[in-house]
């Protein structure tokens, strides 16, 4: 076997894996709080790569994208929650159709707009590094450093900050924190939006070491699901551990065999975490 | 003199079963040919929906993963066909067959979960044979399917009768439909079906009443990949061949939401959604390429003021028609 | 002669993780007898029915329920053999009518799984049905949508559907709980004439109702039996008094 090969795909799979723990945050966050299973979370990331592609577009500057597009995607998830996710916070069921409609709307929006054919987004950093013996992209490594930053930022919000502090609240118990006048409406509102802002986010990390298409939340939709629940649902730093295990995994899988082999052996994993410990394998029995 | 609530819903009925009986020849008057193929299309997709209706609407378990018991019905048909040499009614058999085993062996499983958890373990059951399908090109043909010629159904010396003629497939499509619907009725009726939905409505007292909710969950599952797989081996017939795509999610999605667009759990619900939608599609899509979008926005708009579907608003609407009439018929979820 | 208990526990426990709710519990119930089962809240009570009715498997002991081990059986299982129960949080069939409601359990489990048949031709099925809607005094509301309901009348339905499965052993988690004084009133001459025809144990904080309807009374504390006797030996108990002295924030104990 080529060692080279297997660092790559290892590396590449933790960098991936960091990317997707970025935005499983966001469903794991939205189903902690809201009780809601977000089918169109795939595509709030898909709408950030074209975000990203538009803005790279008329601006010229990766950066700005990077500020600007969470910031727009934070917006848009606020006017969602209103709009769609309120109306029906009482029948969890129904939100996976709701949220299935939301993605049909997501797509075929940008479908129109942006078109159906997939481009690419050139990196704003070129060249690579040595690392582990092997030539490795630097903006790999950025995306993989910014996915970082951003994760310890929202752990930090979590647990710093008085919004946080409500967030953990209703998360824990949400008549509880009712009764003690924590404004559930407004943490709600805010969940939602953070959620899609971090989707987002991992879209414009992602956009340029993948394509930018309409179809690529449907893509990356399953992979969340698969680090939410493995990770156990709304236990957020397992869903950041699992989706970095995972996605290593894969890839190291992918080494030796093709990438749906891969796929199919997560997917295998999840249902037998689902089937065995339903909760997860990063939280603790009594519960 | 008043007419009651029960004579209208049968006229309505009647009304409904009459056109789709006499569609081959009513159809042509009004619109081109191709229409009769579309309403064989709706027949099949409104069993498909039905299937997810009978898990979600009487059961209460939302399925996301029914794509896979129409996918294996509709390769079962294509396999057997095209690599075993099966005939027409033996392939229609080994399809159903193939998706009631799968149902069985998938539901052993699924049915111990409920809620979110039902739903993404129906998901990643359907995803893994999904990946399994496209990856092993030489049984499925992967994404690109896999095509076959239509064997006869019926030969004797020359005389044949096959689903290429237009009228035999439609007759035949509408006859399993029909009568896939007629059971499901009768199943309903049944103490089966009233134990169904105590589990739905309640399963703590269901099993305190010494239901077998586990069992009763899993004989849903396995009735709703029946009905899933005559679809997918009818639609096998229908186009002559299968495909991985078909075992996506977002084909289970779509039966979804035609059950919720038409009516969670009344029978015909998921008929009238199938029929709204994919007419919808078939308009729209000419004029409009974005014309899902609608569909995105039917869906949201469905599921936050008319929860109850189409067959809801026209029983709502039934309901004030014949405000003063006798009480004894407003049992919810009466039949449409 | 002593009467052949209806419900034996031997050395019954269950633990939650570190906690345990149900502490080693040797109780015998004889037949014949309306029990109680009395203790503040958190005295492990529902714990203890969940573990009898087969929500929980228990961590240690055995549970025979008229002669028959049921300590690893499901709670289906255990309701079809002559086990009902009621829940604290009322809990029937929403959406189905009053009729509906006590039709489904009052239909023989055996044939359940017949899936052709119209259910509406079981005419015995019908019958019990009427009959026990007639006991319970619930003709009146037979098409009525159970959801509906008010509370009193729910509870009233909860015990009609545990009824129509011609239980040997009723439990009632507290049935009175959050009952105005008549309906309460009513309740208690219902329970009194059902406790005739089956054997009944009730589980209630509510001193004053247990102590006038109850032949028997357990008192459980912290997961454990305290005390067993007649309502006249347990309020002469020192050992409750002194117990129940202390639960100054539980206000049902000082009517004792």
């Amino acid at each position: 076997m080529d060692w080279n090969l297997l660092i790559a795909l290892a590396i590449n799979g933790i960098v991936w894996g960091l990317i997707i723990a970025l935005i499983a945050l966001g469903l794991s966050v939205i189903f902690g709080l809201l009780d809601i299973i977000n089918v169109a979370h795939g595509d709030f990331f898909m709408v950030g790569t074209v975000m990203a592609f538009f803005v790279v577009q008329t601006t010229g500057n990766f950066w700005v994208a990077l500020l600007l597009v969470p910031l727009l995607a934070f917006i848009l998830g606020g006017i969602i929650e209103r709009l769609v996710i309120r109306p029906i916070r009482n029948a969890a069921a129904l939100s996976i159709v709701a949220t299935f409609g939301l993605s049909i709307i997501l797509q075929e929006s940008v479908r129109g707009t942006f078109g159906a054919s997939p481009r690419r987004l050139l990196a704003p950093v070129e060249g690579t590094t040595m690392l582990f013996g092997i030539e490795y992209d630097i903006y790999r490594l950025l995306a993989a450093l910014i996915s970082i930053i951003a994760i310890s930022a929202f752990f930090l919000f979590l647990h710093k900050t008085k919004f946080g502090t409500w967030m953990r609240a209703v998360r824990h118990d949400r008549e509880a924190a009712m009764a003690m006048g924590i404004p559930a409406e407004k943490v709600f509102l805010f969940t939602f939006a953070i959620g899609t802002a971090l989707a987002a986010l991992g879209g414009v990390v992602a956009a340029p070491i993948t394509t930018v298409d309409f179809k690529s939340g449907v893509d990356i939709l399953p992979f969340c699901f698969m680090a939410v629940i493995i990770g156990g649902l709304g236990n957020l730093p397992g869903t950041a551990a699992a989706a970095v295990l995972l996605a290593f995994i894969e890839g190291l899988i992918t080494s030796f065999s093709d990438p749906t082999v891969a796929r199919i052996a997560s997917l295998c994993l999840m249902s037998a975490v689902l089937l065995v410990r339903p909760q997860g394998i990063f939280t603790g029995a009594s519960r | 003199m008043k007419i009651s609530k029960t004579t209208i819903n049968l006229c309505v009925f009647l009304f409904f079963a009459l056109f789709l009986v006499l569609a081959p020849f009513v159809l042509p008057l009004f619109v081109s040919p191709f229409w009769l193929s579309v309403t064989s299309e709706i027949l099949i997709w409104s069993l498909f929906a039905a299937s997810v209706n009978l898990l979600f609407g009487y059961v209460g378990l939302l399925s996301f993963g029914q794509a896979l018991y129409f996918g294996v019905g509709m390769y079962g048909v294509a396999i057997g066909v095209a690599k075993l040499g099966l005939g027409f009614w033996p392939a229609f058999g080994f399809g159903i067959f193939l998706s009631v085993v799968m149902a069985l062996i998938a539901g052993v499983f699924a049915v111990r979960l409920t809620w979110h958890y039902f739903a993404i373990i129906t998901v990643v059951f359907s995803l893994i044979f999904y990946f399994l399908a496209l990856s092993w090109k030489t049984i499925t043909g992967g994404d690109d399917g896999m095509g076959f010629s239509m064997p006869p159904m019926l030969s004797v010396g020359d005389f044949e009768i096959s689903m290429t003629d237009s009228m035999v497939q439609y007759y035949f499509i509408l006859l399993i439909v029909a009568l896939c619907f007629y059971l499901q009725h009768r199943l309903l009726q049944s103490p089966l079906g009233k134990a169904l939905i105590a589990v739905r409505e309640n399963d703590t007292r269901a099993a305190l009443i010494g239901l077998n909710v586990y069992a009763l969950r899993l004989t849903a599952f396995v009735s709703a990949g029946f009905l899933a797989g005559v679809a997918g081996a009818l639609f096998a017939f229908f186009g002559r061949y299968a495909s991985a795509s078909y075992m996506f999610y977002h084909v289970s999605g779509e039966g979804v939401v035609w059950t919720l667009v038409g009516g969670l759990g009344t029978l015909f619900g998921p008929f009238f959604g199938a029929a709204l939608l994919i007419i919808l599609r078939e308009e729209l899509s000419v004029y409009w390429e974005h014309y899902l979008l609608l569909v995105g926005v039917i869906v949201i708009l469905i599921v936050i003021y008319a929860p109850r579907g189409i067959v809801g608003l026209y029983s709502d609407l039934l309901d004030r028609v014949c405000k003063n009439d006798d009480d004894q018929n407003n049992k919810p979820g009466s039949e449409v | 002669m002593m009467s052949r208990p209806i419900l034996k526990l031997v050395n019954l426990t269950k633990k939650f993780g570190g906690l345990v709710a149900v502490n080693d519990v040797d109780l015998e119930l004889e037949s014949g007898k309306l029990h109680a089962i009395i203790g503040p809240n958190g005295a492990g009570k529902t714990t203890f029915f969940n573990v009898i009715s087969g929500f929980y498997a228990p961590s240690a002991g055995q549970i025979i329920f008229d002669g028959i081990d049921i300590t690893k059986k499901a709670s289906h299982q255990i309701a079809r053999l002559g086990m009902a129960r009621t829940l604290q949080v009322k809990s029937v069939f929403g959406s189905m009518t009053v009729a509906e409601n006590v039709w489904i359990a009052a239909h023989p489990r055996g044939s359940v799984f017949n899936p052709f048949r119209p259910a509406s031709s079981f005419t015995k099925t019908k019958e019990k049905t009427e009959q026990v809607l007639e006991a319970t005094g619930l003709s009146e509301m037979a098409n009525l949508v159970a959801g509906t309901l008010s509370y009193g009348d729910m509870a009233l339905l909860e015990i009609g559907i545990a009824l129509a499965t011609e239980p040997k052993l009723l439990l009632l988690d507290e049935p009175v709980c959050g009952m105005s004084p008549a309906e309460t009133e009513q309740t208690v001459g219902r329970i009194k004439k059902l406790s005739e025809t089956v054997d009944i144990v009730i589980i209630e904080h509510d001193m004053e109702f247990v102590f006038g309807l109850a032949d028997d009374i357990t008192v459980m504390a912290q997961g454990g039996i305290l005390a067993k006797g007649s309502p006249k030996e347990i309020t002469e108990n020192a050992e409750v008094r002194e117990a129940y002295l202390g639960e100054e924030d539980d206000e049902d104990w000082h009517h004792a």
